[in-house]
């Protein structure tokens, strides 16, 4: 059993913040529980944050997003404007974390702060320039996502808290698909891929493709995103696309673990990054739905 | 028939489905302690010393033992019938560990997580030994030695070789075929190491009754093995332990094993309290048993039209730490597979080694999964290299009515066995049917383009009970009402054999199921029976409930004619009746009532019953598969079996069985493996990381049944249990090889296996 | 730590340490009187789903939960459902399917599978297969393959529609 000396439920956000920063020891901030609780860490007290007022999802009258912290992952995938935004990217992103019941309790802030290489909403959030809010006494911070993960089971957090994720309009309209490989239907992923772009007069303007399980965080892989941005529709070819795989292939950083080979990973980010490409080009999120398998 | 063949409602359904305290775990005894075990942290370890003050200090630990305070008596915890053909080179707490978990210390506290908090407390000096994790590493040294201490009996080679057993026979002259054929073709196929995964863990909980007497309830599928087990070394008679076997979560032969039951009877003896253990998954994972993980070398002789001459099957696997079933899971790897196709000279090799890695044991299929799945595989690899149609191969050799199988009589439970006569087999029908299903020939185009379409087949048999071995006894009682007690050794772990075999006494008694209760089992109460495993129960168990209900209605018959005065012969049962006659006709229930208040009898008998035969099941079974060669991803679409079982005692819960053992083999070629590093460390102890099939999983499921009369069966029946195991893994690689060209020797096949197959075969 | 939970209707006082999973707290007993035993153990890391049980009517695996966050809020377990119409006629269909062999999982499996009836009831709309798969993908069966299980579940949805096809519009196909 967990040996905690402590369950702290926080009413706020602040008082969250309070109630870490009280000691005595070390605290950990726990929302759904669902990670913690598989390999729980050595500390002292927990500061439950599900009664803080994090969990709305909160559109903007301009079409931003803001998603508490505490949400759900079931609450991300049924939740109409996350539904609508972007093609559902988050909301699939969501639907395919855990299983059902896990889904009811395990929250995007956890999905973040526990901060796996393979978080499974860390590429859609990531291609969707995702910006995180962050709480401390007596002051608030925002940074983009990318910036969060610090490393393996690490972010820039250090005792401040998780209030929110926020989405703005520009990535709304964004053609986004992702990709994840598994074992099984119910698996870690071994490689994720998730791919945002926009296309203007039959030009790709912004793109965004994030790679998810093949490196110590989840990240971007921008030398890719540069093949294909600003280029005309009509001059990318299937081959411009593979090049584009490649390059992101070249760009991560995967490991050899016993679930599969950094040499397999990486392959399988080129053919992921070429076939989601060509789907979100192809504007029709239906041509993905390859094998049944998301 | 009006009883047999019926879908009655499972006798326990509605308990079960109510969530009722049924299992081990859900009554706790009043003043009962928690048990935990220390595991070794050392794959191959002495442990010279162990201090537990520290651990004993803590509030609410009660005990701790190990190795120097428990009497070390050899045994094995396979739990098989007496004389037992694993070795014995258990004892309770070993002095050293040869596993990364084996046992070091147990402790008991007032709860669980104060046990917790002990294990942390117990100090351990450990002299760390070489660990040999790789089986071949281990058949080569002799100066590390897994077991140094000779096997009593002889079956292992301990204190020589790390070799736990050995088996070589031969039919007729492999090498002379060979010369002979116009081909021959070897190849090598790999077997991963998967868990039985029931989702009730191990969990016993043991206790002394008010008399003394050690009970012990716990999980398991032998109790009356268990019984003799516990008695023997824990120096007791067996008429002071009762083992109560309450309902089971699943067994799938790893709860054959006596797993934890002699450490709750020991702390239970040593604190004279009610004692709990039940297994973390992570400590399923790594201390209860995986399935062998194997090395099969084929070679078979074939001659340009087909025609098998010879075939050689070379088994090398690895038993772990301990030899529990390494003997026996091994010998049905051949005995089980290898008669599929019969030709003149057959020869079979094992060599069993013990590794310093997690124990292998009794999982569902007992070695033939491994077999079958190199045979399958290989029979098309046969095909293809004489370039003749695979299921025309198959239908040119496969075994029929009236064949022997001449490799029985050569290997039995670890002694010579029996001559086995085919006497029944819808084998021929089960092939036709299954093609008809999945259709064979006329395959599907892929759903999407860059997916590649593939179909594949396997054929199994397996057998009904361990011949010669296997035996089990029943009790029938009819109450005055007319309703029955049947009382039978025979274990439910879930699979119905309860309701099985209600259905079998009602039919015999001519009553209807609804009057039958089962009571099953408890060593108290119960009359003796080896348990659930081999495919048995309704084969072998059955037969005793058949012959004890015919003894009864022999009684009743006799009572009946006496009154009306007439020939017992003119006495007949059906429908809940007995008649002579139109004008003398009366229920059961009078009858029994007058059995009880006039004759003043209690009608009532018990019955053995063991068979010389082991009629094996028949399953053709077929994989429609999609792939994406360049991730290597399998999508498994459709899955069709038609399995020959004999007569179907409940349909549906035979229909249970196959599905339920295909979704198991789909893990199996898929994506289970209990991956274990070079240190012997299990990577993946958990249900995060070691993946069984969810619904979601599953392909589209075609489930035949292919009745058949066996004359030596109950009813004609024949087993379910394990035959539907063997097949899906080679029939799910048969149909990747046919989709994308390439083979996999190796199971599972995970999407990095296939793709890396396409790749170096691109090269 | 105290911790105020409604359990099956009843408004009751846990008294629990602070590190304790709500599955340790339903199951296990301690100083809390009773057992919830149709909540099983077999995993404690949220992948089998013997353990499921509704939070505030939704399912969760109540051992990767705090029993902590229990606090404030409703509990529900097989137990509390004994009388509910629906979950009677779920246990009868799984039981007539033959979709109970051990039976160790069937608690957490009828309660994933009431959740998504009753879901798909309020919504008028039927679940097909898939549906059915997706609210089962969290309770591991090792015994049945699914077949019957979900075969079950396909009966009583359909049941439920014809029950509903007096109200017009509604019964259309959820995935």
């Amino acid at each position: 059993m967990w040996d905690l000396k402590e369950y702290r439920i926080a009413g706020s956000a602040g008082e969250a913040v309070a109630m870490m920063r009280r000691g005595p020891g070390k605290g950990v901030y726990i929302a759904g529980g669902t990670d913690l609780f598989l390999f729980p860490p050595t500390c002292d007290y927990v500061v439950d944050i599900n009664h803080a007022g994090l969990s709305d999802i909160v559109g903007s009258p301009d079409g931003d997003l803001f998603i508490g912290a505490a949400t759900t992952l079931h609450d991300l995938a049924t939740n109409p404007l996350v539904n609508r935004f972007a093609g559902g990217l988050l909301s699939e992103a969501a639907a395919h974390c855990g299983n059902r019941p896990v889904r009811s309790t395990a929250t995007i802030g956890g999905n973040l702060c526990n901060a796996l290489p393979s978080a499974d909403l860390a590429p859609a959030l990531l291609a969707l320039d995702a910006v995180c809010y962050i709480a401390d006494e007596d002051s608030q911070e925002s940074l983009p996502l990318e910036d969060f993960f610090t490393g393996p089971r690490k972010t820039v957090l250090d005792g401040r808290l998780l209030v929110g994720i926020a989405l703005s309009a520009e990535a709304a309209k964004r053609r986004a698909l992702a990709r994840r490989l598994t074992r099984s239907a119910e698996d870690i992923a071994l490689v994720q891929v998730a791919v945002a772009l926009e296309v203007i007069d039959g030009r790709v303007g912004a793109v965004r493709i994030a790679l998810g399980s093949v490196a110590p965080v989840p990240m971007r892989a921008m030398l890719a995103e540069a093949q294909i941005e600003g280029e005309l529709l009509s001059d990318l070819t299937p081959d411009r696309l593979a090049d584009a795989g490649l390059i992101a292939a070249s760009e991560c950083d995967p490991i050899d673990d016993h679930r599969a080979s950094a040499e397999y990973r990486r392959e399988m980010v080129g053919v992921l990054t070429r076939r989601v490409l060509a789907s979100a080009l192809a504007w029709n999120p239906s041509d993905d739905k390859e094998g049944g398998a998301a | 028939m009006t009883e047999v063949g019926r879908n009655v409602t499972k006798i326990d359904a509605f308990k079960l489905a109510r969530g009722e305290p049924v299992f081990t775990d859900d009554v706790h005894p009043v003043g009962m302690l928690w048990a935990k075990v220390l595991g070794s942290p050392h794959a191959h370890a002495r442990i010279v010393s162990v201090d537990a003050t520290r651990a004993l200090a803590l509030p609410g630990v009660v005990d701790v033992a190990w190795h120097a305070q428990v009497k070390a008596i050899p045994h094995t915890r396979a739990g098989q019938s007496h004389p037992e053909p694993s070795p014995w080179d258990t004892v309770i707490m070993p002095e050293k560990a040869r596993f990364i978990g084996d046992r070091v210390a147990v402790v008991v506290a007032e709860d669980l997580a104060t046990a917790e908090k002990a294990l942390g407390l117990i100090d351990v000096q450990y002299e760390v030994l070489p660990a040999l994790t790789d089986m071949d590493e281990a058949h080569r040294r002799t100066d590390v030695l897994i077991h140094e201490v000779p096997d009593p009996r002889g079956i292992a080679e301990g204190g020589r070789s790390n070799v736990a057993a050995r088996i070589d026979k031969q039919v007729g002259d492999v090498d002379a075929a060979l010369k002979t054929c116009d081909h021959v073709v070897e190849r090598t196929y790999w077997l991963p190491r998967v868990q039985a995964s029931h989702i009730e863990p191990h969990v016993a909980i043991s206790w002394l009754d008010e008399d003394g007497r050690l009970v012990v309830r716990t999980s398991t599928q032998v109790p009356f093995h268990l019984r003799r087990i516990l008695a023997r070394i824990l120096e007791m008679k067996e008429a002071d332990i009762r083992v109560i076997k309450p309902r089971v979560g699943g067994g799938f032969g790893d709860k054959q094993e006596m797993v934890m039951e002699d450490l709750v009877a020991l702390m239970t003896l040593r604190t004279r309290r009610p004692v709990r253990l039940e297994f973390t998954r992570t400590e399923e994972l790594i201390c209860a048993r995986v399935r062998h993980p194997q090395r099969i070398v084929m070679t078979t002789g074939v001659m340009n039209d087909g025609t098998i001459i010879a075939n050689r099957m070379q088994v090398t696997a690895d038993t772990g730490a301990y030899g529990s079933h390494a003997l026996t899971v091994q010998g049905n790897t051949g005995q089980k597979v290898l008669p599929m196709y019969p030709c003149a000279n057959i020869h079979f090799q094992v060599t069993c080694l013990y590794t310093n890695n997690p124990i292998s044991g009794a999982f569902r299929g007992y070695g033939a999964p491994q077999g079958c799945f190199a045979l399958e595989c290989h029979i098309d690899e046969v095909a293809k290299v004489i370039g003749m149609d695979r299921l025309e191969l198959r239908r040119k050799n496969h075994i029929r009515l009236g064949d022997t199988d001449p490799l029985s009589a050569k290997l039995g439970e670890g002694k010579e066995g029996l001559v086995r006569v085919i006497r029944s087999t819808g084998l021929e029908k089960a092939i036709e049917l299954g093609c008809e299903a999945i259709g064979w020939g006329r395959k599907r185009p892929p759903s999407a383009p860059h997916l590649k379409r593939g179909l594949g087949m396997a054929l199994a048999m397996q057998g009904s009970g361990i011949a010669g071995v296997d035996w089990g006894a029943a009790t029938v009682k009819l109450n005055e009402d007319g309703s029955v007690n049947l009382a039978v050794g025979a274990t439910d772990i879930g699979q119905g054999s309860d309701t099985v075999l209600a259905q079998i006494c009602a039919q015999e008694l001519g009553i209807r199921y609804e009057d039958v209760r089962v009571l099953s089992s408890d060593t108290d109460l119960t009359p003796f029976d080896v348990g659930a495993y081999a495919s048995s129960t309704t084969y072998v168990s059955g037969g005793a409930v058949l012959k004890a209900a015919r003894l009864v209605r022999e009684q009743l018959a006799a009572m009946a004619a006496e009154r009306w005065k007439c020939a017992v012969e003119e006495v007949r049962f059906g429908a809940g009746l007995v008649n002579a006659g139109p004008d003398r006709t009366m229920t059961v229930a009078e009858l029994a009532s007058h059995a009880l208040y006039h004759v003043k009898v209690q009608p009532m008998a018990t019955a053995s019953h063991m068979s010389n035969e082991s009629p094996p099941p028949f399953a053709a079974q077929f994989a429609d598969v999609e792939v994406d060669p360049q991730t290597g991803e399998v999508f498994l679409r459709r899955f069709a079996s038609a399995v020959d079982l004999g007569t179907p005692i409940h349909p549906d819960l035979a229909e249970g069985q196959i599905e339920g053992a295909v979704a198991q083999a789909i893990g199996y070629a898929l994506f289970e493996e209990v991956i274990v590093d070079a240190g012997g460390r299990v990577r993946n102890p958990n249900f995060l990381d070691y993946k069984i099939a969810s619904a979601l999983d599953m392909p589209e499921m075609i489930t035949i049944l292919v009745p058949t009369q066996e004359p030596s069966g109950p009813f004609g029946a024949k087993a379910a249990g394990e035959v539907p195991i063997d097949g899906p893994a080679p029939a799910i690689v048969n149909a990747i090889c046919d989709a994308v060209g390439v083979r996999a020797y190796r199971i599972p096949v995970t999407p990095e296996r296939v793709w890396r197959q396409i790749k170096e075969a691109g090269e | 730590m105290k911790i105020d939970v409604r359990l099956n209707g009843r408004d009751t006082a846990w008294e629990a340490p602070a590190g304790a999973t709500l599955l340790a707290v339903l199951r296990d007993g301690g100083p809390n009187p009773a057992r919830m035993i149709s909540v099983k153990r077999g995993c404690e890391t949220g992948d089998c789903g013997a353990c499921t049980v509704l939070l505030d009517g939704q399912p969760v695996n109540s051992c990767v939960v705090a029993a902590g966050r229990a606090h404030g809020h409703e509990v529900t377990t097989l137990e509390g459902l004994a009388a509910d119409p629906l979950m009677i006629s779920l246990q009868k269909a799984l039981v007539d399917h033959a979709g109970v062999q051990c039976g160790y999982c069937s608690p957490g499996m009828l309660i994933s599978l009431y959740h998504l009836l009753r879901e798909c009831r309020a919504a008028g709309v039927r679940p097909d297969d898939h549906a059915i798969r997706e609210a089962l993908s969290g309770n591991l069966c090792r015994c049945t393959g699914y077949v019957k299980p979900v075969a079950a579940a396909a009966a009583v949805a359909a049941a439920l529609e014809a029950v509903q096809a007096a109200a017009p519009g509604k019964g259309t196909v959820a995935s």
